[in-house]
């Protein structure tokens, strides 16, 4: 056998599981999710062949509408937040007082944690009556039954996960500006505000798309925490895509419904990944390393 | 001097934010419910009570069959993404096949799909296979290597030089005993960057085992934890003990291995 002959046997050798991993279960469900979708079936009498029907129902249904929103309004309440946070205190950290690799260690506790523990640490936090944040006020406040403060609170608790990993990703894009870039700007005169906003700033913007593009994206599909802290309630207001399809599949055995919208969800996370990756792109026009 | 001080200030905020839940729990887990009932929150606890951790270890709720099923998941999770993604890297970083590229992107590709939206059809096709509620219904889908593993594993492998492995190739080391001899040793950060990442992903994993097992025998304890608080719902001194004892174990692991986890996370962007 010739070495390229022997080259392909062992590529494919080496490939193979991975193949079975991707094609089995990332390719296949892309492919079975747009079949089901044109079924309607709940697992246990046969599927019935409805065509479109499903896209019709979950688009001019009220709740699924509803379910777009507010993770819209979820993704809109986090990502700002968490990444001003996150920046700030990237900034604070990168001064490298004494004690810095201390407080970095704090802050990014409770991203190993799982989102589900930490979901029902907060739930209890937020109880109305037991939970230290209204013993604290000393007064009562719905923050998870009420229709407006529900989203927000998850949100908060969101943010409270996430601005210790937004800060390690600040934290090394600052690493790798160039000390000479402050110090050029210092002896032109720019305080420390305006030294920030026209070199730092700028030059953290491939940063800046990183962590506004996964955190997006995550966002997008939250789950753990709205499943501990308020299964999607009050009256949906925190139900989230991902809650929706979650309910919709394994609570009400809609498979052909869930499936629709979990395409249509693929359908927005996708145009949002690209339109992101374009409008970086453009406005991107230098490399750093 | 006061932007120091203001410094501290804001970094010592912060920290009590972060750590105020995580000490609260445990100074709750560690009460009697009804001194969590008669006494203000902060009051310490008088006397310290492990009956919450007694009912969660030999009581009627025990979280140790799901602790020991999740530190099987894990186990065969990293074992086998590990080693197949090594596998996949290595093909794609060093052998020359036709079809190597094309495969090369549609990996990538896969990348953009989320795990939400292909969560209907992963649970549909496990369910025709019959591996519903079981072990290898919980392990399949992430056992058999990550894209991005495999993404990140072939830019660390490319890099090592071409020179090393034409030596081994000369002595007439075939492709596994490369892999083995020569490019695993060199590639000890990366492997346990993901090592690290792999644990902490799937020992947190919530939504895949609680849809794929039902019934407490293929529990793992995110789900035992999350069935535990809608079933004693407000007996949160229970709750916060089983809460304590989920996220423990990693904590444990971050204080010791806390530089190389914060720089693994910078390093995958891990998810």
């Amino acid at each position: 056998m010739s070495r390229r002959n022997r080259d392909t046997v062992a590529g494919y050798a080496f490939l193979a599981p991975s193949l079975l991993g991707v094609g089995g279960f990332l390719l296949l469900p892309v492919v079975v999710v747009l079949g089901i979708s044109l079924f309607r079936w709940d697992l246990v009498s046969p599927a019935h062949w409805t065509a479109l029907d499903n896209y019709r129902s979950v688009l001019t249904d009220p709740a699924f509408g509803r379910s777009l929103a507010v993770t819209a309004g979820f993704v809109l309440l986090v990502i700002p937040v968490q990444t001003a946070l996150g920046l700030a205190a990237a900034v604070l950290l990168d001064q490298r007082l004494p004690g810095s690799a201390w407080f970095r260690a704090i802050l990014v506790l409770p991203w190993i944690s799982a989102p589900l523990a930490l979901g029902v640490v907060w739930r209890w936090l937020f109880d109305p009556s037991d939970g230290a944040v209204n013993q604290l006020l000393g007064h009562r406040v719905e923050w998870l039954t009420s229709p407006v403060l529900a989203l927000p609170s998850v949100a908060a608790v969101t943010v409270w996960t996430n601005v210790g990993y937004v800060a390690l990703f600040f934290l090394a894009g600052l690493a790798g500006i160039p000390p000479q870039y402050a110090e050029a700007a210092r002896i032109d005169g720019a305080g420390p505000w305006q030294g920030f906003r026209r070199i730092t700033w700028p030059l953290l913007r491939p940063t800046t798309f990183f962590v506004l593009a996964t955190g997006g994206i995550s966002s997008f599909q939250v789950f753990d925490t709205v499943y501990a802290m308020t299964q999607g309630g009050p009256a949906g207001r925190t139900e989230v895509v991902a809650y929706a399809i979650y309910r919709e599949a394994f609570v009400e055995f809609r498979m052909g419904r869930a499936a629709a919208m979990s395409v249509l969800l693929f359908l927005v996370l996708i145009t949002v990944t690209i339109a992101q990756q374009s409008y970086f792109r453009r406005r991107t026009t230098y490399e750093m390393g | 001097m006061r932007r120091v001080v203001v410094t501290y200030l804001a970094l010592g905020v912060g920290a009590v934010l972060i750590l105020a839940p995580y000490l609260l729990s445990v100074q709750t887990s560690v009460k009697t419910p009804r001194q969590f009932a008669q006494q203000p929150l902060l009051a310490l606890p008088d006397p310290v009570t492990g009956s919450n951790y007694a009912e969660l270890v030999v009581g009627g709720h025990t979280l140790i069959p799901p602790l020991v099923i999740t530190v099987q998941v894990v186990l065969v999770v990293v074992l086998g993404q590990l080693t197949c993604s090594v596998l996949a890297a290595y093909a794609f970083a060093r052998l020359d096949f036709p079809g190597r590229d094309a495969l090369f992107w549609v990996y990538l590709a896969t990348l953009m799909v989320p795990a939400v939206a292909v969560l209907v059809p992963r649970f549909v096709l496990l369910s025709e296979a019959g591996l519903v509620n079981t072990f290898a219904g919980i392990v399949l889908p992430s056992m058999f290597g990550s894209p991005y593993a495999i993404f990140l594993l072939r830019q660390f492998f490319r890099a090592i030089p071409q020179e090393l492995l034409d030596a081994a190739r000369i002595d007439g080391a075939g492709h596994p005993r490369v892999l083995r001899h020569v490019i695993l040793p060199l590639s000890r950060p990366i492997l346990a960057t993901l090592l690290i990442i792999t644990v902490v992903t799937h020992w947190n994993d919530f939504l895949w085992p609680l849809v794929v097992t039902s019934g407490v025998r293929w529990q793992v304890l995110t789900v035992a934890v999350a069935g535990l608080q809608s079933q004693y719902q407000g007996n949160w001194t229970l709750v916060m003990a089983a809460t304590t004892l989920a996220t423990m174990p990693l904590l444990v692991l971050f204080a010791i291995f806390q530089k190389h986890i914060v720089r693994s996370i910078t390093i995958t962007g891990m998810r």
